[in-house]
């Protein structure tokens, strides 16, 4: 085994873990020293540069090699969400967390360390056992920064996560176990191989059905989307913002890879009059599930953080309606979408901090008004609200539009509806979330309020609104410019 | 001076408008003028050159956008484009001017304005159903900001249920859209390719409805209307203007030149279908105007009728009878902008009341005879008397009825008298009162302002000009008619 090249491989995570034990160190250090914990500011500088490093460190990853047995690989699509899930954690590193919620700065940031370098292994795996322990890694982490802030809400919402996560972790390893043995391996390429070597095993297709519900609950498709809401309303902002963007792009990425590269054989179909069996009609079905319940019940929400929730399950939704065509271009869509997903409903969340931090709450009505309090932050929501219920020119629309084509294209073949029942559901259900994204920008722009002592926002939180904001502003002019990338490197793996 | 210049000038104008620094209020209206103008020049430009040179290579824009989905950036004109484009510019002008005393807000105020103007602008050009889809699609937000903030009527919920209402129809026409993508194997969203394309039957069948519903519910088709009159109420006069004179017609420009050419045998199969939503929406919305209180609600239902003209135009598959829905689209987009523009700002910022009783209390006629005037030469031209546009448009569709289904001109003939009866009994009401001049003296009003008497004699020159000599419109128009889109449509029985 070639050492150096392995280390070369890992050099993003040991950037990470690195920064992290420094971190850790620092704040340890200054701690006894002064008996004070570290300054935030400070944390965030040394997690920021961490990042960035690791981003660097990115292009020093040979190309296309594997290690023995798939447990790492550098193919172009880990390579390419390895440096998304790097800005996306950079951004989460960005929003400071309210300083009475984290009383140790030094801590948390080590621990949102630790989650990204979980989340780059989960991207770089064809390995399931492997996946699975990286996917623990990030969860644990994520499980104990949702708590962080040690407010009873806080508690509620990671004790929810834990509970949870825990039971879809453990079906995720059932369903392993059953792959495995059926199919005698546990890497993509050699199940792909033993799958169309002969019938299907049946007990190896239930495997896999467990295996989508513990990433459905990751991806917070409904109904394994009960966690959700009580975590994003309670957890810290920044910790939100890793659960909600970074580790749901992780999420689809390991379904894409799955799905696509390894249990291609199995796919079934959820076009009308022609259905069969397989994870293209349970995506179907758990994708027409999502959309409803979501969009549904956030029509009925009072306060923002719980209505992104449910916006976050309704957009699950849209995601496996692409998945669930088992085209490649759809796929390549997926994950644009969820990269715009992500920027978008990050930059809601930091909005939402922001607006918390001036009138304490995130109900409704703490939005009233805010285009005469402060006329960027307003624009800026209405970019990501948009953008979020797929209104153009935003990036939020072309990747849906993009989805929904390339999903109808593969899945009709003249004259047949193919997935039109899917597809018309997600139109129709984009369509009515409209309403509750509007209820938000009706408080902001046409409502008035009472006046309230303006809060300065610090610079790195200004930076959290201002880099989503331009990027879903851009990739909306321009979607080929991320959708491109993203769908060569898909194809390229795939091959 | 491309066509491009009408898109360019109004996201430009929004753009310049919404960096100005605040409270200035005289420069966003200044550049909106400015905006408007430039666009409206270019596209009368556009139009003349296409008349001087029919034959001409036309202009349009290609490059490509999207090429994992074969999206291009395509933009290009047609003779009814461009005369739809002038339309627009037209009502924009005139929409500026009428909006020349908001003083609420007034940089976001103009800025939606001209986004409205540029997406509709946009629908217009796009050669490329993805990009008609997002010009489609960038006006619904302003519309809702725009009616939401400077609103009058129960604001709020005229603003959401006409947003509703149109994002629903988008969903429909997405849906429609990438069902014809896919049927045409998923390789390109160029119009005319998707339209060149023969779609099995079976599929024609159920999709057409669907593209052809999204589209119908924004240009008001019975019995999906009803966001029309409460939006059109609830909005300022600036976006009464023009969401009846330009924002519906996006509707029908759609229903006529995507819908239409995409699925021709899906539109004949359901065309007695339209013809009959279409009459009955004629009819419908000339008794709801007869018995309405508020002015500004019976021109709201006197646009539902007479949007209904429109896709009885198209339904016919004639010649005559969808030159006179595009013509009715014009002279309507002309006509409601003027009516509203009169009973919104000119008598409404004066009287403080829209109620058809109270405004006879003014005495308007002596009062303020310039807008008694008006709205009388106003009212013509939507009666459809000869010498306004609205007679050539009506006329022709009827002549296209006659062709092809003579038994619904009856129909037709109670739908215009009893336009007659609404348009002559709000004017009567609201302008020229039976009452004792001697009993209580009127109040005195201001009088109208430069502003409002150029917008109103430009649209009501345009409508006579139209109405006297509608050859260059025409022209255009058939331009338009003669593409290879609607060989399929208007060459049946």
């Amino acid at each position: 085994m070639n050492y150096s090249a392995l280390f070369l491989q890992l050099l993003p995570e040991a950037v990470l873990v690195i920064t992290a034990l420094v971190l850790l160190g620092v704040a340890v250090a200054t701690e006894a020293k002064t008996r004070r914990p570290i300054a935030m500011e400070l944390a965030i500088a040394i997690s920021s540069v961490g990042i960035v490093g690791a981003c660097a460190a990115l292009n020093f990853c040979p190309t296309h090699v594997q290690s023995a047995s798939s447990l790492l690989v550098t193919d172009p699509l880990a390579r390419v969400f390895k440096a998304v899930v790097l800005g996306l954690g950079l951004l989460a590193v960005l929003l400071p967390p309210a300083r009475r919620e984290i009383t140790q700065p030094g801590e948390f940031h080590a621990l949102v360390l630790f989650a990204l370098t979980g989340l780059l292994l989960t991207v770089g795996t064809d390995h399931l056992l492997f996946l699975f322990v990286a996917l623990e890694l990030a969860s644990l982490s994520l499980y104990l920064l949702a708590g962080f802030s040690r407010s009873p809400k806080a508690a509620e919402a990671a004790l929810k996560y834990f509970l949870f996560g825990g039971v879809s972790a453990a079906f995720f390893l059932f369903g392993l176990s059953l792959i495995y043995g059926f199919c005698h391996a546990l890497t993509l390429p050699a199940i792909a191989a033993a799958l169309t070597a002969g019938p299907l095993p049946p007990y190896a297709v239930v495997g896999l059905l467990m295996v989508i519900v513990g990433l459905a609950f990751k991806l917070a498709a409904a109904p394994f989307h009960y966690w959700a809401p009580d975590v994003y309303q309670g957890a810290p902002a920044t910790s939100v913002a890793l659960i909600a963007a970074a580790s749901k792009a992780v999420g689809a990425v390991v379904l894409v890879r799955l799905l696509l590269m390894g249990f291609g054989a199995a796919a079934g179909s959820a076009s009308w009059g022609l259905m069969q069996p397989g994870w293209s009609l349970w995506l179907g079905v758990l994708a027409a599930v999502s959309m409803v319940f979501g969009n549904v019940l956030a029509l009925a929400q009072t306060s923002v953080r719980r209505l992104l929730a449910y916006s976050a399950v309704a957009n699950t939704g849209y995601l496996l309606v692409a998945l669930s065509s088992n085209g490649a271009v759809a796929a390549g869509a997926a994950l644009f979408y969820v990269v715009v997903y992500g920027l978008a409903t990050f930059g809601a969340l930091a909005l939402t901090a922001a607006v918390e931090r001036e009138r304490g709450d995130d109900s409704l009505g703490a939005f009233a008004g805010l285009v005469h309090r402060s006329p960027l932050q307003a624009v800026a929501l209405m970019i990501f609200l948009t953008s979020l219920a797929g209104v153009p020119p935003l990036a939020g629309f072309a990747g849906k539009f993009v989805m929904f084509g390339a999903a109808m294209a593969k899945s009709t073949t003249h004259g047949t509806p193919g997935l039109t029942w899917l597809v018309g559901l997600a139109a129709i259900m984009s369509a009515i979330s409209l309403y509750y994204y509007l209820m938000v920008l009706k408080q902001a722009f046409v409502r008035e309020a009472a006046e309230v002592a303006p809060v300065e926002l610090s610079t790195s939180h200004r930076l959290a609104l201002l880099i989503p904001a331009v990027l879903l502003v851009a990739l909306g002019l321009f979607p080929a410019l991320l959708l491109s990338p993203l769908t060569r490197a898909l194809l390229a793996t795939m091959e | 001076m491309t066509p491009a210049w009408t898109l360019i000038s109004a996201f430009a104008g929004a753009l310049l408008v919404l960096l100005l620094p605040a409270r200035s209020a005289g420069m966003a209206r200044i550049i909106a003028l400015l905006a408007s103008l430039t666009g409206a020049v270019a596209a009368a430009a556009a139009c003349l050159a296409k008349l001087q040179h029919p034959d001409a290579l036309a202009w349009s824009f290609d490059r490509p956008w999207i090429p994992e989905l074969g999206i291009q950036f395509h933009l290009a004109a047609n003779g009814l484009s461009l005369s739809l484009l002038l339309l627009t510019g037209l009502v924009a002008v005139a929409g500026v001017l009428f909006s020349w005393n908001v003083t609420h807000r007034p940089r976001p105020f103009f800025a939606f304005f001209l986004t409205i103007i540029g997406g509709v602008y946009g629908v217009f050009l796009s050669r490329d159903a993805f990009l008609l889809f997002v010009f489609y699609e960038i006006v619904i937000l302003p519309k809702y900001m725009l009616i939401a903030i400077w609103g009058s009527t129960n604001r709020e919920y005229g603003a959401m249920k006409l947003t509703m209402y149109s994002i629903g129809s988008s969903a429909l026409i997405l849906i429609g859209l990438v069902v014809a993508y896919a049927a045409a194997g998923g390789t390109s969203f160029d119009l005319d390719y998707l339209a060149s394309v023969k779609y099995a039957p079976s599929l024609q069948s159920w999709a057409f409805p669907i593209l052809f519903l999204g589209f119908g519910v924004l240009a008001g088709m019975w019995p999906f209307h009803t966001w029309a009159p409460t939006g059109h109420v609830a909005a300022p006069t600036a976006a009464s203007m023009l969401l009846a004179g330009v924002v519906m017609k996006l509707g029908a420009y759609g229903a006529l030149c995507v819908a239409m050419p995409l699925f021709p045998q899906g539109f004949v199969e359901w065309r007695l279908v339209i013809a009959g939503l279409a009459v009955v929406g004629i009819i419908y919305g000339a008794l709801t105007a007869l018995t309405q209180k508020d002015l500004k609600f019976v021109i709201g239902y006197s646009s539902v009728s007479h949007m209904g003209f429109i896709l009885l135009g198209m339904a016919t598959a004639t010649h005559w009878g969808v030159r006179g829905g595009v013509l009715q689209m014009i002279s309507h987009g002309i006509v409601a902008g003027l009516l509203f523009g009169i009973a919104g700002r000119v008598v409404y910022e004066r009287t403080h009341t829209r109620d058809l009783t109270a405004l006879g209390a003014f005495d308007l006629w002596r009062t303020l005879p310039g807008a008694a005037f008006a709205f009388t030469l106003a009212t013509a031209a939507s009666m459809g008397m000869p010498g306004f546009s609205g007679f050539v448009a009506e006329l022709s569709v009827g002549i296209g009825v006659w062709q092809s289904d003579p038994w619904l001109i009856g129909p037709v003939a109670v739908g215009i008298i009893v336009t007659g009866a609404f348009s002559l009994r709000a004017m009567h009401r609201a302008f020229f009162p039976v009452r004792d001049a001697a009993a209580q003296a009127a109040p005195i009003l201001p009088p109208l302002t430069w502003p409002e008497i150029s917008a109103i004699a430009l649209l009501i020159s345009v409508s006579v000009a139209i109405g006297v000599y509608p050859l260059p419109w025409v022209t255009l128009i058939d331009d338009g008619l003669n593409s290879p889109l609607f060989h399929s449509i208007l060459s049946l029985p």
